[in-house]
């Protein structure tokens, strides 16, 4: 109790004082305060058709606070979070409590950037550290601790981190894991003007990330699950590696429209229990090819991850928690609402695969583009998971012993097919550009059991049409509608969605999920949602009403991934 | 419990319009923050600037529907304004390692005339406090920020455009 009332004076002070701040920002001479506030409630409604279930706490919601101060080159900023009664999807997650878990300051001038506190941080594409934020998500693995960024020449970039990953609300107090490493680049078209201007892109880099978690019992696993030999084994606490490093090279080279970019990555001595407390070395490669001149783009990138999970924790599994690293999922993102069950998410430690797409547009002026040109977008892409051969090449410890669990030949793709995707988008628009009409066919192929743990492959055809329709300058109808044509998971579905906008500020919206395929009779159900936005500037307030499927939802101009629920909702963000 | 809720959400609520109240009486500029130009090269959003002219700074990402929408409205009237009133326009995409790759061929394939930058670590986007895209601001002569505004509903292009319009005849 005593706890309790310290916590809302210490709450109301912290709310104050920014409060305060904000107001008097006039006196701190040079100074400003800015920030920003984002809301999202929920009152819930069972229903057991949809498989929304009756929650404890009917009204839940999710608030922050940013408050940021910056001078010169002096900043500091805290978030506040309030996520004492969460909406559902974060609370199944464990991102559910209070408190300010994200503070800085920060300061910087041409040559060095020293920052203290949390803070985000990538290093190159990712495959070594990626410290960042996806708040739809309830993502969040700042670090708390240092770094410091030095430019001693022109196009030489030094960082380095140290620092405690953030694991939800969950105290640093008493963590005695921690995460340091260093990046350098060199880009030589800054060093040497020269190179820019004859078109050329160069650059070089590296980073190093090593993270430490002291071992003090030790580890019990299977020890070859799933073959004739499997069985009980240990290693031992002096034998657990408190040290892992995980490495990367990387490089980009460009010549006028083309450009390359690869990166390889390789971390060792990281038995963990995702990778089943193996020794073997874990690998990334990540490549990307482009060429882009007017009117026409091309993207080809591929990527391999094995054993390349990397936590702060060997035993953490959940979700994306402590996770140091991010391996590119390298697939092309849709918002349609009906394949938004069957996005591809990136397998860090099991995955090989390649993405191609083509932008291309009709000229103007011709008899298939049109007046305004018409846009045509081709996309393919696949994943496999890798070849693994099992070995039991044994990591001898006396008399226990570890392993390197498997074999893999590199390029090879392994036997299960993860997802696939061929899709095909043209944009059009007619009649003085007040008609826009977007038709999309995409084939999917997405692997259930690996990806969703439940059995089955989903194949499934997409089309949609997006059509809009401007009436006067500032009102505009929006109209699409969807068809999955699917025999798996839970069938065929088609949607439809309705919006009225009145710009800037006005937007209405009705739309409709019909799972008429479903194999379950009794489940061939509607999802059925009327919202309403209302955007001010930089504040956003919109109000919703229906039923919701997971995946993610477009309206008022604004995408944001939804939960499966019923119920009421209210969405406020503004910033200042 | 449930009353603490609502007063620690209204009061959070009250902190962001008080300071929204005080922000008006002087105009704030862009934050300077490190991201990269489409080539990968380090750029610092202090030089966004337009020689004396406005500027419009958009925050977008390839997956985002309604900023690529915007964008593309834009883009059709983009070389009138561009003759009227020197406007120039940055594209930042918001995109992460995942799809920043695919900007330049996106926007090539678009055909856009817009200086693009890459904020791959969301830094700018923080800076900015932006909570979502598509975020549009509008910067005048002096570099300060005149109009800031969150989603896109078709035909709001024009708005903008009579901002634009009116920093120009100052």
């Amino acid at each position: 109790m005593v706890l309790k009332s310290i916590k809302r004076v210490f709450l109301a002070f912290t709310l104050l004082s920014g409060c305060l701040l904000a107001q008097a920002q006039h006196q701190i001479g040079n100074g400003r305060i800015s920030g920003d506030f984002g809301f999202d409630g929920m009152y819930y409604i069972p229903d057991s058709v949809i498989g929304a279930e009756k929650v404890d706490s009917k009204v839940r919601g999710n608030a922050f606070l940013n408050l940021l101060y910056s001078n010169g080159g002096f900043s500091a900023g805290a978030r506040y979070e309030f996520y004492m009664f969460p909406l559902i999807d974060f609370e199944k997650i464990g991102y559910q409590g209070q408190g300010i878990k994200y503070f800085f300051a920060d300061y910087k001038n041409s040559f060095i950037q020293v920052t203290a506190g949390n803070y985000y941080e990538q290093f190159g594409n990712g495959l070594t550290l990626r410290a960042y934020e996806d708040r739809q998500l309830g993502i969040d693995n700042s670090l708390l601790g240092a770094r410091v960024k030095v430019t001693p020449y022109k196009g030489i970039y030094l960082k380095g981190v140290w620092g405690i990953e953030r694991r939800n609300f969950d105290s640093y107090i008493g963590r005695k894991d921690f995460v340091r490493g260093a990046d350098l680049e060199l880009s030589f078209g800054e060093m040497f003007p020269v190179v820019q201007e004859k078109g050329f892109i160069a650059r070089v880099g590296g980073s190093f990330v090593s993270k430490y978690q002291p071992a003090t019992a030790p580890i019990d696993f299977v020890i070859y699950p799933g073959t004739d030999t499997a069985a009980f084994a240990q290693i031992p606490t002096d034998k657990i590696p408190m040290n892992v490093a995980n490495w990367a090279a990387r490089m980009t080279f460009g010549y006028k429209d083309f450009r390359l970019d690869g990166e390889y990555a390789r971390k060792i001595n990281d038995p963990n229990i995702s990778n089943g407390f193996i020794f073997k070395p874990g690998e990334a490669l990540f490549l990307s090819a482009t060429y882009a001149r007017k009117g026409f783009g091309i993207a080809a990138s591929f990527i391999r991850a094995d054993n390349m999970e990397f936590r702060s924790q060997r035993y953490e599994n959940s979700n994306s928690l402590l996770m140091i690293n991010n391996i590119p999922a390298i697939n092309r993102q849709y918002s349609y609402q009906l394949i938004g069950n069957y996005s591809y998410a990136s397998q860090p430690n099991n995955q090989i695969g390649a993405q191609l797409q083509i932008n291309y547009q009709i000229p103007k002026k011709t008899a298939l583009g049109g007046k305004y040109g018409t846009d045509i977008t081709f996309n393919y892409s696949r994943f496999h998971d890798i070849d693994k051969q099992p070995v039991e090449q044994a990591v001898d410890f006396g008399t226990m012993s570890g392993t390197y669990g498997y074999t893999s030949s590199f390029f090879k793709f392994g036997p299960n097919l993860l997802y696939q995707d061929i899709g095909l988008e043209i944009s059009h628009r007619f009649n003085n550009k007040k008609w826009k009409w977007i038709l999309a066919y995409n084939y999917i192929t997405y692997n259930l059991e690996i990806l969703q743990g439940h059995a089955g492959m989903m194949r499934g055809h997409l089309v949609a049409s997006d059509l809009s329709y401007k009436i006067t300058p500032k009102h505009a109808l929006r109209l699409e509608l969807q068809n999955l044509y699917t025999k798996d998971d839970d069938g065929s579905s088609a949607y439809t969605m309705l919006e009225y906008s009145f710009s800037p500020s006005w937007f209405v919206s009705i739309s409709n999920e019909w799972n008429y395929g479903n194999p379950i009779k009794s489940h061939r159900t509607s999802y059925y949602n009327i919202a309403c936005a209302y955007v001010w500037n930089t504040t956003r307030i919109a109000l919703n009403f229906g039923k919701t499927k997971e995946g993610i939802l477009c309206v008022g101009g604004v995408c944001r991934a939804v939960p499966a629920s019923f119920g009421a909702g209210l969405s406020v963000t503004t910033s200042f | 419990m449930k009353k603490n809720i609502l007063i620690c959400i209204c009061m959070m609520l009250s902190i962001s319009l008080f300071a929204q109240e005080a922000k008006d009486r002087h105009l704030a500029k862009l934050p300077a923050v490190d991201i990269q130009d489409i080539n990968g090269n380090v750029f610092n959003t202090k030089d966004i600037r337009n020689d004396g002219k406005p500027v419009i700074v958009s925050l977008w990402a390839t997956w985002c529907k309604p900023c690529i929408a915007e964008l593309l409205a834009i883009a059709d009237e983009y070389e009138d304004w561009v003759e009227e009133t020197g406007v120039k326009l940055y594209a930042i995409s918001i995109d992460d390692a995942k799809t920043s790759a695919r900007v330049a061929p996106f926007v090539k394939g678009k055909n856009w005339e817009y200086t693009v930058l890459l904020d791959v670590n969301s830094d700018f986007k923080r800076a900015m406090n932006v909570n979502d895209v598509p975020f549009m601001c509008i910067l005048n002569g002096d570099g300060e920020i005149v109009w800031q505004h969150t989603s896109y509903a078709p035909g709001s292009e024009a708005e903008v455009y009579e901002i634009i319009k009116s920093l120009v005849k100052k």
